[in-house]
């Protein structure tokens, strides 16, 4: 007892000295590469966007006014007004919200549920590790939009449930490399040493092996995090994610967007755009944090 | 070699079962039954008139029956009729498969045309101005939705050349001119997003093959560049890209989806779209599991290129 007593502060020292150590190496990285600076300065503006909607936009996303119908980009509508009239980016201002709020979560679930399983798979080994890694075979065979589509038709075309249908999607690649990590990880001496000493197995994950697998789980995260955006795109763009009169990217391309391409293209102009930026936004941030955290991939 | 097939063939088994009872108990998990969702949502239908439908489509039996008779149905390929349109699900298949053949098998290839040379481009002149271009358009690619591509490739054509997708398909057979008018486009969109991927991991692994030894070895014996990247670097950075073009065909498989819905093709992803919004989950469920039949049995022949390319592999 005496002995875990008098290494506490050791490890909790050196948990946080890993810590500052991620975040200097990230930060290194950024002012290292522009392209890593420029993504985080993205997804700041985006999530401040998300977050300041109802101040940052300049009018009602539903207010309709239809004297304005079909209006061309202005300096009152710089992105112009759809069909009813409604203001283009106000609407794109608040898709932002939707958008980032689905993916987040979707994210969210399908990183903390892939982890859990990883986590068992590579800790418990054995028939545990056989039955849930064949599974999640199982539904990798599957195309993530595919099993996407397939979940939303059984569960009915809404955000929420678009949101759990992509963390489906998540959850086997998430599991299988956090699977890896902790087997890698289950080799280090220090996690010989704590078993060797009894030390609990939630104790052992918890504090030997989790902090090893962190930086691979948030790099994946962020890359999820773009994809995540652009399935919810998707899936609203083929009428089975977040349904009317939400204002979603993918639903206002595949309703206003291709209906109205000839006489209106900026209805399909700028949500794709908010869409693309998004996602390269998260695409680039993980590129980012992989060649400042995972050294193996590093150029 | 035969034994790692075989041995890969049997691993394959077992994934596809699973799949086929992921999907299977999918439809099943509804509140209440598909059916009932269904007429719930058409309109007023009889007691009796919904257990006889019930009944036909043999959802009266216990659910590992279901399964079992669904397993027989598509292993004998006569996987039902759909609950909608009433059609036998195979003649249904017969008309889309081709279709989506074609579009895939025309995006893949685009999608390498595009890919390979430049990403030999990017390694082979490392952070010039060529490289950065390449490596934008690979970001782009992996960044821009095959929808928003495809509705701006639509929306544009209608606008500068009055284009617009032809209603009705034509197949190659019966004129392969029109025939490659409604494909290239929706080809040239679901390519172009394939290409991203490949793009990056051709740039990646030609870039490490040219810091080995037997290239610079290579290049200390005075071999011409052009040969010195063609034969001796490339044939080895193309190994890590087939698993890579492998690993792109769930994405070849899903962006048809997308891009038949946009272009007006009858393929299978369109299919599967229409049989979801109106949840025909007979042609759901098998629509599904092709898919995914395919992609296990693609990624199988991904492998044995990947352990024919890479002796290796056999062996562990």
């Amino acid at each position: 007892m005496a002995t875990v007593t008098a290494r506490a502060p050791a490890h909790v020292e050196a948990e946080s000295d890993v810590e500052i150590g991620r975040l200097r190496s990230l930060w290194t990285t950024i002012r290292r590469k522009p392209l890593g600076a420029a993504s985080a300065a993205l997804i700041a503006i985006l999530v401040l966007t998300a977050l300041l909607a109802d101040v940052v936009a300049p009018y009602d996303p539903l207010a309709a006014q239809p004297e304005i119908r079909l209006a061309a980009p202005s300096w009152e509508h710089p992105f112009g007004t759809d069909d009813i009239g409604r203001d283009v980016l106000s609407r794109v201002i608040h898709g932002c919200r939707i958008s980032l709020w689905v993916g987040l979560l979707a994210m969210g679930i399908g990183t903390v549920a892939g982890m859990i399983i990883g986590l068992l798979c590579g800790y418990c080994e054995g028939r545990t590790d056989l039955l849930l890694q064949r599974l999640m075979d199982g539904i990798q065979a599957i195309p993530g939009l595919v099993l996407a589509l397939a979940i939303v038709s059984v569960l009915r075309p809404s955000t929420t449930n678009a949101m759990i249908a992509i963390a489906m999607v998540i959850i086997p690649g998430n599991s299988r490399i956090v699977r890896g990590a902790v087997l890698s990880a289950k080799q280090n001496r220090y996690v010989e040493a704590a078993q060797a000493i009894g030390c609990r197995h939630p104790r052992i994950i918890l504090s030997h092996i989790l902090p090893n697998v962190t930086a691979p789980i948030l790099v994946i995260a962020s890359i999820w995090l773009g994809n995540a955006i652009l399935i919810e795109a998707t899936l609203s763009f083929l009428g089975v994610g977040t349904q009317p009169p939400t204002p979603s990217w993918g639903l206002m391309l595949s309703s206003t967007g291709r209906a109205f391409m000839e006489q209106a293209p900026w209805l399909a102009l700028f949500p794709g755009l908010a869409i693309s930026l998004a996602v390269l936004a998260f695409n680039l941030f993980g590129d980012t944090l992989r060649d400042a955290w995972d050294p193996k991939l590093r150029g | 070699m035969y034994k790692y097939a075989v041995r890969r063939l049997l691993l394959a088994v077992p994934v596809l079962l699973l799949s086929s009872l992921i999907v299977f108990g999918l439809m099943r998990v509804m509140p209440g039954d598909a059916l009932t969702a269904l007429m719930g949502e058409s309109g007023n239908i009889g007691e009796r008139e919904l257990a006889k439908i019930r009944k036909d489509l043999r959802l009266d039996l216990p659910y590992h029956e279901q399964y079992l008779l669904w397993v027989w149905q598509m292993v004998s390929f006569h996987p039902g009729d759909s609950i909608f349109t009433g059609e036998p699900i195979a003649v249904s298949l017969a008309k889309a498969v081709p279709v989506t053949l074609e579009l895939a098998t025309l995006a893949m290839i685009l999608g390498l045309v595009i890919a390979v040379p430049i990403g030999v481009l990017s390694a082979t002149r490392q952070d010039s101005a060529a490289d950065y271009v390449g490596r934008v358009v690979a970001v782009s690619g992996l960044s821009f939705p095959d929808f928003w591509l495809g509705t701006l490739v639509i929306t544009f054509a209608a606008i500068w050349f009055h284009w617009i997708p032809a209603i009705g398909y034509v197949s190659f057979w019966e004129s392969p001119l029109r025939n490659l008018q409604q494909f290239l486009l929706p080809a040239a969109v679901l390519g172009f997003r394939l290409s991203a991927a490949t793009m990056r991991m051709t740039r990646s692994t030609v870039l490490e093959v040219l810091r080995e030894d037997y290239v610079r070895t290579a290049w200390a014996k005075g071999l011409e560049g052009r040969i010195v990247v063609y034969k001796h670097a490339l044939k080895n950075a193309l190994i890590p890209v087939v698993t890579i073009v492998g690993g792109q065909l769930g994405v070849l498989l899903a962006g048809t989806v997308v891009v038949e819905t946009i272009f007006a093709l009858p393929g299978m992803g369109r299919l599967t779209v229409e049989a979801i919004l109106f949840r025909d989950y007979p042609v759901v469920q098998t629509n599904v599991m092709l898919v995914a039949g395919t992609l296990v049995s693609l990624n199988l022949l991904v492998d044995l290129t990947y352990a024919w390319l890479d002796p290796r592999i056999r062996y562990q």
